[in-house]
């Protein structure tokens, strides 16, 4: 008796102490570097550090090349177009804004993002009447999808610095969804294609496996 | 006498024995939601994210629920020796 309540609390205690230990193998970045570049407060309102994500990607880190990355305009559009890395941030203005991602796990962070208007991008591509969709592609097979007058209607900046630095590989470079009043699996990291579409019914990742469409943060994140 | 003393020690037994089966649900289930990857792997695809948060939200209850068990069954069972003796 006493050798099967040794063996059960021994796994209760060697079952958080492995999978600490693999996660903290797994997601160690240079924290010290970025702390000493980011601002911690913007027009008086404390932001959240960089390294206060916690990782929970489908696939891990991903590691995305400036030189080769193309952002992908794709579907019920005018012009299919492809941009550089450069032109994104280059050719459209760029817009500041602190907002608060709060995670389904239980945790959030308050950020100062900044990119340009995923609107100004599609502009230029010129949607389709027919488009009512718009599915988000990123580089490891996570996509995730929103009404277009969501898109269309808010402010919804495709970010590129976060506190004021490059977004770092861990938390989304090239570019992050800031999907305000949204759940965090919403805001798809490392971007590569938008694609506009007239499925209303598409799910993204966490949404074919029973998350909400929607992803309101006023609503629960199950169907 | 002996038989109600009897079924009283198996009743806190089972109760203890759930208990620690809780325990360790809320602890992998907990897991199974922050260390996704990891456990997906460790358990074959059994335990997703999803299921495991299924299951984490609602596991509260029995916790609670045992967890008053065991400390209110042991307390009455212990009074009841004393005031027997």
């Amino acid at each position: 008796m006493r050798k099967k309540v040794f063996v059960a609390v021994a796994f209760l205690v060697a079952v958080p102490v492995v999978l600490g230990a693999i996660d903290s193998c797994a997601t160690d970045t240079d924290g010290n570097e970025l702390e000493s570049r980011e601002i911690s407060e913007y027009q008086g309102e404390d932001l959240s550090s960089v390294n206060d994500f916690r990782e929970n990607s489908i696939n891990g880190p991903q590691y995305i090349d400036e030189e080769d990355y193309q952002l992908e305009i794709t579907g019920l559009v005018d012009n299919p177009r492809a941009y550089t890395y450069d032109e994104v941030i280059g050719d459209y203005q760029s817009y500041k804004k602190v907002v608060t991602l709060n995670c389904v796990e239980g945790w959030d962070v308050t950020i100062l993002w900044e990119g340009p208007l995923v609107r100004d991008l599609l502009a230029e591509a010129g949607p389709l009447a027919s488009a009512n969709t718009i599915i988000f592609h990123a580089y490891d097979g996570y996509t995730t999808s929103f009404p277009i007058d969501y898109i269309m209607d808010n402010d919804i900046i495709m970010a590129y610095k976060m506190n004021d630095i490059t977004l770092p590989p861990e938390r989304g470079f090239p570019f992050q969804l800031v999907a305000e009043s949204k759940w965090g699996y919403k805001w798809i990291k490392w971007i590569t294609e938008i694609e506009l579409s007239d499925d209303e019914s598409y799910e993204g990742y966490w949404e074919s496996r029973g998350y909400s469409d929607s992803g309101n943060l006023d609503a629960s994140f199950f169907d | 006498m002996t038989d109600r003393v009897t079924g009283a020690v198996l009743v806190q037994k089972i109760i203890r024995w759930l208990l620690l089966v809780a325990v360790i649900l809320y602890v992998i289930t907990g897991f199974g939601i922050t260390e996704f990857r990891t456990v997906e792997t460790l358990t074959f695809g059994l335990l997703t994210k999803n299921v495991a948060f299924r299951i984490h939200e609602v596991l509260w209850i029995p916790f609670a629920v045992l967890l008053s068990a065991h400390i209110l069954y042991s307390l009455v069972l212990r009074l009841w020796r004393r005031y027997r003796t």
